[in-house]
């Protein structure tokens, strides 16, 4: 039941929209930075971009789930920040987002994508972070099994490994 | 009228059963392929790996990225980590290529799995450089280099069998698509004829209802049209009676109009009140007890009530029509008019008929009124020769008489044919002698083939015969008819009569009459038996004749029930024959030949009353008495008769019948009951009624004998010596034993007929009659002391009481008394058994109305 299942995840993010994030500002990281966000957002720590390192994502509030995926063996469980999570961290205004990999390879997500609040930027799978060389350290990964609509070659070219980089479009 | 196909329901069912299952099989299948691309579709619709392609040349690029960095190691700045992370970019690449279901769906062959070994293994040896000291790393560069290149090859090659492979595997999955569409495709099309072949059943089926639909309404039309133009009402009614269907005829004939008729009660409204209450018994009863009339129930006359009350004679015919609802169905026929015409039918038979009687009755009526005045004509003529009569006055009488009896003979004829076309003959059945009919006949007829020099006799051919049962008048009359033809028609020849028993059993007998005469010709013989047929010859002429003899001879033939037929040969002769039924009368034996009495009158002179209104007849009868010596008497009617009775006494009465004033009948019997002097006179009925059941009438009006008129003078004397030999006795002491002593016990006789059937008494009779004949004759002549004398009289005794003789049986056993005692009777007792035997048998017979003779 796609729609059952959306308005279940639309309630989750409501409920996460609730918890109040600090409107400090947003501390520049520690280590060595992961995610570079630049565009359309209200809040950053590095000029106009803001850059999050290990530990400041795994500070953020943590989505969880278990899926299988046509690239992997088996079920898998992903931990990592909700996209939407960490795009309404950052304020963001866009529309569309456009995430770009290590090697480049770059595709658009548009906004009804995060809205839903099941991609996520997974940055463990089954507990342990991701290497480079194991599709690391960043992956956005959505709950394929959940719904068949995510079993489509377009959800299959946003679900973008490498990830370091995501600017926020008009 | 098209001739319908016969219905074949169950192979109908069958073929609609056939379709259903065929086109449910149908669906089935289109159902099973439909899931089928479904599932297929299902499995388009979710993407089992990302664009190959892609992620292949990617392989390409990354790789040689990965061996750029390799080449720019020394010359930029951050070289390693750039190398580093281009190794692990490319490690990853292939990492991901080896795993998941995209490498799981590619096939697993040498020329597949060779090059990405080489790749994996150069991976493999790279990653401890990678991981180790900056220092060794670059150290490593030249060595770095060398693999890479000859790595690369096999990272081109692996790209390419990947491609390929999976362009086969597309292939497949097209193939495989592109086999379940046809199928679908195929699948559809069948469905698709299956249910143009269902629409087109429908159609026909649909035609088949239609066509079937306008044949019930043409039907329907059809069968209106007949119930409306029958010219019988036709009421149709449900079980309970209340009318379905009133036609036009009902509307005409009753009176009431359709839509007043239907949804009534026709019991209520068509029936006349009395016979609604009586219904049970009705002719309706079936109706009433809701069933299907019998067959003898459906066609039947009643009558019926119109509007306003009028009755009407119906005919009807009525049927139930057995269905779920049952009908009667019935015809009505309004038959007033028929009955009408009926009526006036009988009525104009009825008047027909009795005109036809008076007709018959007059013929009869004038017949014997004719017979009156000519029986005059004759007596007279009669009279005339006891006087004295020149040659010439005698050959005028001969002619007048002869021309007299001419006339009689017609009258008589006529007579005869108007009594049988009235219907009032009936041929008698009695046991007589043929042999003496026989011989009576040619003794009667000797003098008419005396005059035509003829010779007559009569022969048995073959065994003879004796007694029959028969009607011996008619017979007799027969027979003399057809030998007066045939002597009339013979000069100097000879007429012969045959008699022949046809069978064994003697139960027919043939009598023929054959002369040697002129003969018929073959084209005359049909129409001789017709009446007035007279057939133009010198010897008709010369003879006369009625032309009615053959047509009476035909008819009293028939009325015995036998046939009568001639056979000519002209100048030959003709023969007659006649076929009879005549059943011998058992133990018949002829009584002695008596001799003709004829004109042996009694030797005393008797006093003799005359009744007879017609003064010719008094007249004639007075001359013949009187000229035979008795003492006449005249009485012009029966009132007058009886009062000359009561006061004088007379030997012998004569008695018309039909007077004025009092007619014969009345007065016998105003005789006989008065107590008169004459009471006990024998009474001789003169009359020219001549029928059986007459004769009887007269004897029980106290009559003693019948003559015909016209008198015959030799009949008259003849009956006259009968009558008194059955009645002298009366007064007459001579006879032994008391006077009271009747010659005849009535209520014996009486006794005797009753019990048994007439045949039985005729021959009984007959039995008798020749036994007392006998053994009468014996005991006169026997000596008084003659032994067997009392077993004798004492057998006659038994006979006499048997027939009611009960003079003759006491002075029988007065004789047998005498004997048995030693007294011998006296043997004037004896000699008068004779005379009393002749009266008592005379009496006996005209009790049994036979001819005394």
């Amino acid at each position: 039941m796609p729609f059952l299942s959306l308005l279940c995840r639309s309630l989750l993010v409501f409920l996460s929209l609730a918890l109040p994030l600090s409107a400090a500002e947003l501390p520049a990281p520690a280590g060595p930075p992961l995610l570079t966000v630049t565009g359309q957002i209200t809040r950053t720590n590095d000029g106009d971009s803001a850059r999050f390192d290990r530990a400041m994502l795994e500070a953020m509030t943590q989505t969880s789930f278990t899926t299988r995926t046509i690239w992997t063996d088996g079920e898998q469980r992903f931990t990592g920040v909700a996209l939407h999570d960490l795009l309404a961290a950052l304020g963001a205004t866009g529309s569309t987002i456009r995430a770009t990999a290590i090697n480049d390879y770059a595709v658009d997500i548009p906004r009804e994508d995060w809205e839903t609040g099941a991609p996520i930027i997974a940055h463990s799978n089954n507990g342990r972070p991701m290497s480079l060389r194991d599709k690391g350290p960043l992956w956005i990964i959505y709950p394929y099994d959940s719904d068949r609509a995510y079993q489509s070659e377009q959800v299959y070219a946003r679900s973008i490994w490498q990830l370091d980089r995501i600017n926020v479009m008009e | 009228m098209q001739q319908a196909p016969p219905d074949r329901p169950f192979s109908r069912g069958w073929t609609v059963l056939q379709t259903g299952l065929a086109l449910l099989l149908w669906g089935a299948l289109v159902v099973w392929l439909g899931w089928l691309i479904l599932r297929e579709i299902d499995d388009y619709s979710t993407a089992n790996s990302d664009n190959l392609q892609w992620s292949l040349s990617q392989a390409d690029v990354e790789f040689l990225q990965f061996r750029l960095a390799l080449e720019k190691l020394e010359t930029s700045r951050g070289g390693l980590d750039t190398l580093r992370e281009r190794f692990d970019i490319f490690y990853s690449r292939m990492d991901r290529m080896s795993s998941g279901r995209l490498f799981r769906s590619l096939p697993h062959t040498d020329r597949f799995t060779a090059p990405r070994q080489q790749i994996q293994s150069f991976l493999d040896e790279t990653v401890p450089l990678i991981d180790g000291s900056d220092t060794a790393l670059i150290a490593a560069r030249p060595q770095l280099i060398a693999r890479a290149d000859a790595v690369e090859k096999h990272v081109r090659a692996f790209s390419l069998v990947a491609l390929g492979a999976f362009a086969e595997v597309s292939d497949k999955r097209r193939d495989s698509i592109s086999r379940l569409m046809i199928y679908m495709a195929t699948g559809l099309m069948a469905l698709f004829l299956g249910l143009t072949l269902l629409a087109f059943t429908l159609f026909r089926l649909f035609r088949l209802a239609r066509k079937r639909a306008d044949e019930v309404q043409a039907a329907g039309a059809r069968m209106q049209t007949i119930v409306e133009t029958s010219p019988n009402a036709i009421i149709v009614t449900d079980e309970t009676g209340t009318i379905h269907q009133f036609n036009a005829a009902a509307e005409r004939i009753f009176g009431y109009r359709r839509e007043e008729a239907c949804g009534r009660v026709a019991r209520d409204f068509l029936i006349p009140q009395e016979d609604r209450d009586a219904l049970d018994h009705g002719v309706f009863a079936f109706a009433e007890e809701r069933r299907r009339p019998l067959p003898e129930e459906r066609h039947f006359e009643t009558v019926l009530e119109a509007r306003g009350g009028r009755r009407f004679p119906a005919e009807l015919s009525v049927d139930r029509a057995e269905a779920e609802h049952p009908l009667y169905v019935a015809y009505i026929r309004d038959i007033t008019k028929w009955k009408e015409a009926e009526a006036q039918l009988t009525v104009a038979r009825d008047r027909a008929l009795a005109g036809e009687r008076t007709k018959s009755e007059f013929l009869a009526v004038m017949s014997h009124e004719m017979r009156t005045p000519l029986n005059g004509l004759l007596g007279t003529m009669q009279l005339m020769r006891d006087h004295s009569l020149t040659e010439r006055q005698t050959d005028l009488l001969d002619r007048m008489q002869s021309s007299g009896r001419l006339l009689l003979d017609l009258v008589n004829d006529v007579l005869d044919l108007a009594k049988f076309e009235a219907g009032k003959m009936q041929a008698t059945s009695e046991p007589f002698s043929l042999p003496r009919l026989l011989e009576g006949v040619v003794q009667t007829a000797q003098p008419l083939a005396d005059t035509y020099h003829n010779d007559l006799r009569w022969r048995w051919i073959g065994p003879p015969g004796e007694g029959v049962i028969g009607d011996a008048r008619r017979l007799r009359q027969v027979l003399l008819n057809l030998i007066g033809n045939a002597l009339k028609f013979t000069r100097n020849g000879t007429v012969e009569i045959e008699a022949e028993y046809l069978d064994p059993d003697r139960s027919e007998i043939e009598l023929r009459v054959i002369d040697s005469g002129i003969g018929i010709a073959e084209a005359d013989l049909p129409r001789i038996f017709k009446d007035f047929e007279t057939l133009d010859s010198s010897y008709a002429r010369e003879t006369g004749g009625t032309g009615l003899g053959l047509g009476i001879a035909k008819r009293f033939t028939r009325l015995m029930g036998g046939e009568i037929g001639a056979e000519s040969e002209p100048g030959e002769g003709s023969l007659f024959w006649i076929r009879l039924p005549l059943a011998p009368a058992p133990d018949f034996s002829a009584p002695a030949a008596q001799a003709p009495q004829q004109s042996t009158g009694p030797a005393r002179a008797l006093d003799v009353l005359v009744v007879e209104d017609n003064e010719i007849n008094r007249f004639i009868l007075r001359e013949m008495l009187g000229a035979a010596g008795h003492r006449v008497t005249l009485a012009e009617n029966g009132r007058v008769g009886v009062d000359r009775a009561a006061i004088e006494r007379f030997d012998v009465i004569l008695m018309d019948i039909s007077m004025p004033v009092m007619d014969g009948r009345t007065a016998t019997r105003h005789i006989r009951q008065g107590g008169g002097t004459s009471a006990e006179t024998p009474i001789i009925a003169l009359t020219a009624h001549a029928f059986p059941e007459e004769w009887a009438q007269f004897h029980e009006d106290g009559m003693t004998a019948c003559l015909t008129k016209p008198v015959d003078r030799a009949l008259l004397m003849q009956a006259i010596a009968d009558a008194l030999a059955g009645t002298e006795t009366v007064s007459n002491p001579v006879a032994p034993g008391p006077g009271e002593d009747a010659l005849i016990d009535e209520t014996l006789l009486a006794q005797l007929l009753a019990d048994l059937p007439k045949s039985a008494v005729d021959a009984l009779l007959a039995r008798f009659l020749d036994e007392m004949e006998r053994d009468i004759a014996l005991l006169a002549q026997s000596e008084p002391d003659a032994p067997g004398l009392a077993p004798l009289a004492h057998r006659c005794a038994g006979s006499s009481g048997t027939f009611g003789a009960e003079a003759m049986r006491v002075a029988l056993l007065r004789i047998e008394a005498a004997h048995k005692s030693g007294n011998h009777p006296d043997r004037s007792q004896l000699h008068g058994l004779s005379d009393l035997w002749r009266r008592s048998r005379a009496a006996l017979m005209a009790r049994l109305s036979l001819p005394a003779g």
